[in-house]
């Protein structure tokens, strides 16, 4: 079930700054996804094989070669910010 | 009251591929900043990751090695994540379905054997590097390393003491560079490991409150953590100095201190969920099949195997199995010349001193273990002297040669002119009568010193036993 402290660590966990109204909102429509799974939950799946993927297809996999494709300055054309190289983002150590 | 500890390991190994786990950029260690990068590891809208085969190949013999489960249908999920060296904010990893499960590895201690049970090896990409610049008061983005594969073993709790830890890390370490999973060099980070680590009161079967040390990338570095670790556990229980909190923990190795760094996020956290964008990976039959047929035979089997069927002593085998690269040229050597401790002298003394002169581990030898055999029959057949031996192969380290051809080409091939060896003595016990009259009175030294002048006249190209009785023979009629 959600409760406010669960809400509050996600809050916290996703950088949001929710109103009281929203809270409200999310609370109620989590639980209303509990009460579906708990039904769920209810059927004996014991010999039941995990369903993997909602498409029945595999992947498909490469040999391991090296290719480049992009040189550096291409690929930081459209960088809002760079130095020297390097990607520049706000500090994140204090 | 008496303590126990419970450790258990989460151990990342960079694996050994050319290219990156979901995108061909280049999966080698260093560079400049961000030269091993396209949009797929940048993380740029509609990029869509493509796997890797060598990467299951090699996720699947470090699970073979590791005694595990291979799970044949193995998926791949998002671990949600929030920091810049992850540009798409989720870690692609493995959380429902990873590659190997319900491993066990043997480590020896100073109290006998113990079996350290495996939880799972999962395969996931790594994150980038980040410099926090101070002169931009900005941080800087290193993508080379986004996406380079690796995968993490994850141990059940079953370490009690950083000596156990040192010998399963030991463990891990032989057994993947046998079977050429990774370099393992932790210098570079291609193994590094987190230390979940809870102290109890002795027989009791309860978890204490755990903490993880990120990160740890020195052997030595870790024993001294571990140590530090159980003594504030201990301090906080007993003396009450602190409350224990799971947290995550940085070892600061200069200091000889850990630091709280934050609160532990637990799976919940993380929010794992299938990725969308990959589908399963099935293993048939033939995948399966390939991957058994090229796993190595163990270290310690190849060990006795030398001892018993080649004759090699216990040290030499020893020395030997120590490194895949030098059993595989040991091997092929001993093909060639069919003299096995002969093999293992070359390796183990002239090759070794070379690579330590080179700042390079048992596994950089690169030479042809056909050629090094073809170089040992020459020396056996006189046909090289050992000094002009050594000489080629150091050679034999830089570049591809046939040993003969080029014994041959740079005048190596020890004479059978006795006509101008005789000469040779002669010319140099006549100039030199002191060493000669010093020998007679009784002064082994002057032989040798005789011997000497010839030898580097002959350009070493004579064979020194012979060389030796002609000179004797020379001085006696002198």
């Amino acid at each position: 079930m959600m409760t406010t402290e669960t809400l509050q660590r996600l809050e916290k966990l996703n950088q949001l700054c929710l109103t009281d109204a929203e809270k409200d909102t999310i609370t109620a429509f989590f639980n209303q996804q509990a009460d579906v799974f708990l039904a769920l939950n209810q059927i004996n799946t014991e010999n039941t094989e995990r369903m993997v993927h909602v498409m029945p297809i595999l992947t498909v996999v490469r040999e391991d070669r090296e290719i480049k494709l992009f040189t550096r300055d291409e690929l930081q054309e459209s960088a809002p910010e760079t130095y020297d190289g390097y990607w520049q983002v706000p500090r994140l150590i204090e | 009251m008496k303590y126990e500890t419970v450790i258990g390991l989460e151990v990342h190994i960079e694996l050994a591929t050319e290219s990156k786990i979901f995108c061909s950029c280049s999966a080698k260690f260093g560079g400049e900043q961000n030269d091993h990068v396209c949009p797929a590891c940048c993380g740029m809208p509609g990029m869509l990751p493509v796997v890797n085969k060598r990467v299951v190949d090699l996720g699947m013999t470090a699970g073979m090695m590791l005694n595990c489960k291979i799970n044949r249908t193995t998926t791949f999920d998002k671990k949600s994540y929030y920091y810049p060296d992850l540009p798409c904010s989720y870690q692609t990893t493995q959380w429902f379905a990873p590659v190997c499960v319900n491993g066990a590895v043997e480590i020896e201690t100073s109290k006998g054997k113990k079996t350290i049970r495996i939880k799972q090896i999962h395969m996931e990409e790594d994150a980038g590097k980040l410099v926090h610049d101070d002169w931009t008061d900005t941080s800087l983005v290193d993508f080379n390393r986004t996406s380079v594969p690796l995968i993490e073993i994850v141990s059940q709790p079953d370490l009690s003491s950083a000596e156990e830890v040192v010998a399963y890390l030991e463990r891990l370490r032989t057994l993947l560079r046998f079977a050429k999973v990774s370099d393992c060099r932790m210098e570079q980070g291609s193994m590094r490991c987190d230390v979940n680590l809870s102290i109890r009161p002795e027989g009791s079967d309860k978890l204490g409150v755990r903490t993880e040390m990120k990160n740890m990338n020195s052997i030595s570095a870790i024993t001294r953590a571990i140590d530090y670790e159980v003594a504030r556990h201990i301090d906080a229980l007993e003396n009450g100095t602190e409350e224990l909190v799971q947290e995550t923990r940085r070892w600061d190795d200069i200091k000889g201190k850990s630091y709280s760094m934050r609160n532990k996020e637990t799976a919940g956290d993380y929010r794992y969920f299938p990725d969308p964008n990959i589908m399963p990976v099935v293993i048939d039959d033939a995948w399966y099949q390939r991957i058994c047929d090229s796993l190595p035979e163990l270290p310690e089997l190849k060990k006795q195997r030398y001892i018993t069927e080649l004759g090699l002593s216990e040290y030499d085998a020893e020395q030997l199995t120590q490194s895949r690269a030098f059993c595989d040229c040991f091997e092929d050597a001993y093909a060639v010349c069919g003299m096995a401790k002969e093999a293992a002298n070359w390796l183990i003394s002239d090759c070794y001193n070379i690579l330590n002169k080179k700042q390079q581990t048992a596994d950089m030898l690169r030479i042809s273990g056909k050629a090094l055999g073809e170089l040992i029959k020459l020396v056996a057949e006189d046909k090289v002297s050992r000094g002009n031996a050594k000489k080629i192969l150091s050679v034999m380290f830089e570049q591809d040669i046939d040993p003969l051809a080029y014994a041959t080409e740079n005048g190596f091939i020890v004479s059978n002119d006795t006509g101008a060896i005789e000469e040779t003595i002669q010319r140099i016990v006549a100039a030199d009568p002191k060493s000669v009259a010093d020998y007679k009175s009784g002064k082994e030294k002057a032989l040798m010193a005789l011997f000497g002048k010839c030898m580097k006249e002959l350009k070493g190209n004579c064979n020194p036993q012979v060389l030796r009785e002609m000179l004797l023979k020379c001085i006696e009629n002198a």
